[in-house]
């Protein structure tokens, strides 16, 4: 059911990276990554989006208590947009213990730099630390060597080996997998 | 040695791949043997080698040979 208010109003910091709820501000930034090409062939449904369909589905969305949109905000740029949905039926974002986690850097200068790390690891410990989230799965098409690479340095493990993969990841795992990189982006100033 | 030398070697044994593949226009994630995981590896190689802290902006922006020299430079660490 859809609630008569947006429903993200958390704002996260962490890691040198900002999330803040989506807008519809946003939406026609968010449209022209979404179409890019290298970033649709490896969406789920890869067909370019109109600019219609982009303001229809932020009109639901931003109301869907069963899923939280964040754009990313690196060095006062929008770099990208971060998402986590729920997989329990009648349960929000907020009720569920299993979330499923959305991600793509639009700003071709930070795909697959390390500092594409920092949302997830933001959005993640937010929803482990603060909403009690037990566990993420995340669908990856097999071709989508990347986003499996990714994933299984979070911590993910492969739960099921088809043409569209299904990964799982407990908290004990996330803690374990991304402590290294949690340090590297957690550094303070020290250059002269 | 020189820094030139320590730092091809320090590429080297952190990323597992040949010296005389550590040129200028190596890039991070443009070869399997360097992703984040390696890169990682390879800041803690450089800072141990180096006797520096990179701080995170330095380790984000760390994205090629060159860059590495560049930002090297601002701890005190001569190439010339």
């Amino acid at each position: 059911m859809l609630s008569n208010k947006p429903v993200n109003h958390f704002s996260l910091s962490a890691y040198q990276v900002e999330l803040l709820p989506m807008t519809q501000a946003h939406q026609g930034l968010l449209r022209s990554w979404r179409n890019q090409d290298e970033i649709r062939r490896q969406m789920l449904s890869d067909e370019p989006i109109s600019e219609e369909q982009q303001q229809a589905w932020f009109k639901k969305t931003q109301l869907d208590p069963k899923q939280l949109h964040w754009v990313i905000k690196f060095r006062d740029q929008f770099i990208g947009a971060t998402n986590v949905k729920s997989l329990e039926n009648g349960n929000t974002v907020e009720q569920t213990s299993l979330l499923e986690p959305g991600l793509y850097i639009g700003e071709r200068r930070y795909q697959g730099n390390i500092i594409a790390f920092a949302p997830t690891l933001a959005m993640y410990d937010f929803c482990f630390d603060q909403l009690g989230t037990k566990r993420f799965r995340a669908v990856v098409k097999r071709s989508n060597q990347n986003a499996l690479s990714y994933n299984q340095k979070l911590g993910y493990a492969i739960v099921d080996d088809e043409e569209l993969m299904v990964l799982e990841l407990d908290v004990e795992s996330y803690r374990q997998a991304t402590a290294p990189i949690k340090q590297f982006l957690s550094r303070t100033r020290n250059a002269k | 040695m020189d820094t030139q030398q320590k730092l091809q070697q320090a590429f080297s044994d952190a990323l597992g791949i040949p010296p005389e593949k550590v040129i200028d226009g190596l890039t991070y994630n443009t070869i399997p043997e360097w992703d984040s995981t390696a890169h990682m590896v390879l800041i803690a190689e450089l800072e141990n080698v180096f006797d520096v802290m990179l701080d995170t902006d330095d380790i984000i922006d760390m994205s090629s040979v060159a860059q590495a020299k560049l930002i090297l430079q601002k701890y005190d660490v001569s190439f010339a």
